[in-house]
This record gives structure tokens, C-alpha cells and sequence, in this order.
């Protein structure tokens, strides 16, 4: 309960606001030199441009509060699919991501039930998920606030999950998820998606478009690739440090993410989660065979 | 700069017992209250000085959620030793040391050093759990124990630097056979080897040739 006996403790306090922020919000972290700022204006320009453009496109693709979208889903998948690629606009990603996970679907179908589960439930988590609020985008506009909107609304919908999936209940690092949904919409939009992420929806729409693991492999290694000359090059400690902290140029999506497609991860992959888990489960059993002996 | 040894840490305890916060007091000489909460594991590492020899300390920080269990359990193998830490402005911290201790020992290997630290002993007017205690629980499970604070510094350097003068000690009795790696130490060479072939970094570089 550290939050709320911490008066004498740590007091981060708002920071100032004339600190640099970037587009989603995030207080800019000083490394020195290569500044986006640096751009040439038309580029930006051009990007806005394009944005404008896809917005136009998504905007009929999905019709008015994606009312038009299941249809258009279920006749041209490959158009979908190839606009999401693309990426999806800013704008229209909270809306979207409803539409494609079928959580939209999951709050239509659950009136009320959000509101149960924040205002009369409890949970056994709720001190855990108290302890990680002020640990979750500390650096974020929206969650640096103690007590803050943004630290409540993290709360509530942690604490809702927490009480809708017992069994699972609060696993850290869950917060990064719903505080990013958050971003993007509401409470109850972001609680209800996270349920559909983290248990499945009825029924998801773009089920057959799904990546699931394998996109996150391929963007993994489109980074390591991207970067490649420069990492092999370093020690342990300093390469540990690199992977964490990737150069801006090699997370521009434009370049990034036409590199992950491109990636083909065969079968091999599962055959080695398996091999792993074979491994790794052996290992363990025999370490406990020697506790016991 | 080059090593003569290298001992491998693990930091292990309860979810928002401090230690990220150890580390980097540790690593960095400062105390960030608002930090991104630990998601699987973290690093650091640090040169120290122990009778004249430079020793590196290379620390792996855990997560201290029950859920992540089954990835930190991995990075005990292979360390020389581990700081177990505990809040003591909250008990159950406390209550839970023996199941830690019992993970270190079903994967970590025997000779490992375990140092027992009873983190924010700056906040003693929300204490919760004596420092008799803490002697107590330590002299019987053989730990070497101190009571620190990350936020104000007090010690952390001499929490990492004991253990690392115990794992020295059993080197030099004979206690740990440096040549087995399992015992999560490394030995450098201590020559200045700061033409190490094809390595393109700062020659402060040298000799960290590690994994």
C-alpha cells in the first residue's frame, strides 16, 4: 500500500510540461544528436499526406462506427489484410482493433457488466495491481499522474479482468497492454478488448488473419537483422544494453515492418518451441529429483 | 577494463521489494522512484575491487511475480551468488524468504552465496519487520545478512561487495572449483589484452569476452 502511505516516500510530482514529448505521448528520452526534428518538412508533408489518404480509404472500408465492416471483411479479406500491413491510422486504431478482435461484439453482448465487476466486485489481486500502477509508462503524459485519470482507469480495468478471469487473475506486465488500449478508448472499450486478447472472443471476426506468435518472431528478427553489423560487433554487457535500446532509424515501421513480412518462419519454429519446452521441462524435473533426493 | 574474475549475481524477492531499484543504486549511483516495473529479467554490472584484483559483477534482476517463476528459476543456474531481498515495511515479503531460498536450492548450485538483504530500511517508522528477525532468519539458513536502502544508498555497495569477498574467500580456500562454469565464475585475463582481434568497441572493452 505504498501508494497511499507514501507522502513521506517517494513524490514524483507532474513533470514539467515543457518537457519534450512524442507523438504518442511518451516524455522524450535525451539522447544526444539524432533528433526526428531533423527531418526534412517535406517528408512530413508527404507522410501527413499519405495518412490522410488511408483514412479516406478506411473510412469507407469500415462505414460509419464500422457498421459496413464484417461484410467488407468477409468479401475482400486479402484487401483487409493488406491495409492492416500498411498500417491502420491512428486515428481509426482504437475503433479498429475492436472491429478485428470482435470485442466490439463482447460489449454488445455484455450491457452492464463492466460496470459490475469495477464498482461491486473485489478482487484478491487489488493490491498487487495497486503496487505496479505508478511502474506502468511512468513516462507516459497520461499515466505519470498520481491517482491521476490515467492511473485510475488502468486500475479499474485490471482490477475488472482480475475478477472476470479468475483463474488467470493479475499477471504483471498486463498493465502495459491495457494501459496502451486505453490510449486508443475507453474504459469498458479497452476492458472488454483486453478480454478478447487475452481469453478469445466468441467470435473474431478476422480469425483467419490472426499471426499470433509468429509476427512477434519476425519482427524480433527483422530488429536483429536491421541491426546486425552493429551488434555482432559488441561485448556482452553493451549488446544487452542494444537490444533494449534500438536505434530510432531501425524502428521506423516503413522500413521495419516490409522486412518482418518478408521473413518467412516455417514450421521449424514450433518444432523448436517444442524442443525447448521439452528441454527445459526435463531440466526441471531433474533438478527436482536431486531437491527430493 | 579487464578482470581477473568475473562472478555472476542473481537478485531474487518479492514483486516491489526494490530489487531493480538495488541494481541501479548499485550500477548507476541513483535512486529512480519511478521506474517501468520488471518484466522477466534485467542487467547490470559493475567493476569492483577486491585485494587489489578488479572483479566484475555481472547481475541478472528478476521479476518477482509468482507468474514469472518458471523464467527466473532459469537464470539461477550458473550464478555465484544471489541477494535476496525483502521490504521490511512488509511482512509477508518476509514470510515468503523460505520458498525463495527453496527455489535457489532445488536450481542453483550448492556453493552459491546467498546474501539476505532487508531493503527500505530507511522507512524504520513503517517497519514491520525487526532487524533481530532478519539476523535470526539468516544465521539459520547460513546467509550473510544486511539491512539497506536503496533510496538512500546505505549499503548497497557493501551488500554486492560482501558477497562478492565471500565468493573470493571460497576461491582462494579452494571451496569453489573456478574451471566448472556452473559455479558462475569467470576468470579473466588480467594482462592488458587490449588488442583482442576484431573487437571493435572502446578498449575499455578488453578482456569482457563474456556471456
Amino acid at each position: 500500500m505504498e501508494r497511499r502511505r507514501g507522502i513521506d516516500d517517494y513524490e514524483p510530482g507532474p513533470v514539467p510540461p515543457q518537457r519534450p514529448l512524442d507523438r504518442f505521448g511518451f516524455i522524450k528520452q535525451e539522447v544526444g544528436g539524432s533528433t526526428p526534428e531533423g527531418l526534412p518538412k517535406s517528408r512530413l508533408v508527404a507522410d501527413y499526406e499519405r495518412e490522410a489518404r488511408r483514412v479516406r480509404k478506411w473510412r469507407k472500408m469500415i462505414g460509419v462506427g464500422g457498421s459496413d465492416w464484417k461484410h467488407y471483411a468477409r468479401r475482400k479479406p486479402h484487401v483487409v489484410k493488406r491495409r492492416i500491413r500498411k498500417g491502420i491510422p491512428d486515428c481509426l486504431r482504437g475503433l479498429v482493433w475492436q472491429l478485428i478482435s470482435g470485442s466490439r461484439d463482447l460489449l454488445l453482448m455484455n450491457p452492464g457488466v463492466y460496470e459490475q465487476l469495477v464498482i461491486y466486485e473485489t478482487s484478491a489481486s487489488e493490491l498487487d495491481i495497486i503496487r505496479d500502477i505508478s511502474r506502468t509508462f511512468p513516462s507516459h503524459v497520461f499515466f505519470q499522474q498520481r491517482h491521476g485519470p490515467g492511473q485510475r482507469s488502468l486500475y479499474n480495468v485490471l482490477k475488472a479482468y482480475s475478477v472476470f478471469d479468475r483463474d488467470v487473475g493479475y499477471v504483471q506486465g498486463m498493465g502495459f497492454l491495457a494501459g496502451l488500449l486505453l490510449l486508443y478508448m475507453s474504459e469498458e472499450d479497452a476492458f472488454w478488448l483486453l478480454v478478447a486478447l487475452l481469453k478469445g472472443a466468441v467470435h473474431a471476426p478476422m480469425e483467419g488473419l490472426y499471426q499470433g506468435v509468429k509476427i512477434v518472431f519476425k519482427v524480433g528478427l527483422a530488429l536483429l537483422k536491421y541491426c546486425h553489423e552493429d551488434l555482432i560487433k559488441l561485448s556482452f554487457e553493451k549488446l544487452i544494453h542494444a537490444l533494449r535500446n534500438f536505434p530510432e532509424d531501425a524502428m521506423d515501421p516503413d522500413t521495419l515492418l516490409p522486412m518482418a513480412y518478408s521473413i518467412k518462419v516455417s514450421r521449424s519454429l514450433e518444432d523448436s518451441k517444442d524442443e525447448y519446452e521439452k528441454q527445459n521441462r526435463k531440466h526441471i524435473q531433474s533438478t527436482e529429483l536431486i531437491g527430493k533426493a | 577494463m579487464s578482470y581477473a574474475y568475473l562472478f555472476k549475481y542473481i537478485i531474487i524477492g518479492d514483486t516491489g521489494v526494490g530489487k531493480s531499484c538495488l541494481l541501479l543504486q548499485f550500477t548507476d549511483k541513483r535512486f529512480q522512484p519511478v521506474h517501468d516495473l520488471t518484466i522477466g529479467v534485467e542487467f547490470g554490472a559493475r567493476m569492483i575491487t577486491i585485494e587489489n584484483k578488479p572483479i566484475k559483477l555481472q547481475i541478472w534482476d528478476t521479476a518477482g511475480q509468482e507468474s514469472f517463476r518458471s523464467i527466473t528459476r532459469s537464470y539461477y543456474r550458473g550464478a555465484a551468488g544471489a541477494l535476496l531481498v525483502y521490504d521490511i515495511t512488509r511482512r509477508e515479503t518476509f514470510n515468503h524468504l523460505a520458498s525463495w531460498l527453496e527455489d535457489a536450492r532445488q536450481h542453483a548450485n550448492a556453493n552459491m552465496t546467498v546474501m539476505l538483504i532487508g531493503n527500505k530500511c530507511d522507512l524504520s517508522h513503517r517497519r514491520a519487520v525487526s532487524t533481530e528477525e532478519g539476523e535470526q532468519f539468516a544465521k539459520e539458513h547460513g546467509l550473510i545478512f544486511m539491512e539497506a536502502s536503496a533510496k538512500t544508498a546505505q549499503n548497497v555497495e557493501e551488500a554486492f561487495i560482501s558477497t562478492a569477498e565471500k565468493i573470493y574467500k571460497k576461491i582462494q580456500d579452494g571451496v569453489i572449483d573456478i574451471s566448472n562454469e556452473s559455479y558462475g565464475i569467470k576468470i579473466g585475463h588480467e594482462t592488458h589484452t587490449t588488442s583482442s582481434g576484431g573487437r571493435d568497441g572502446t578498449s575499455s572493452q578488453a578482456g569482457s569476452c563474456c556471456s
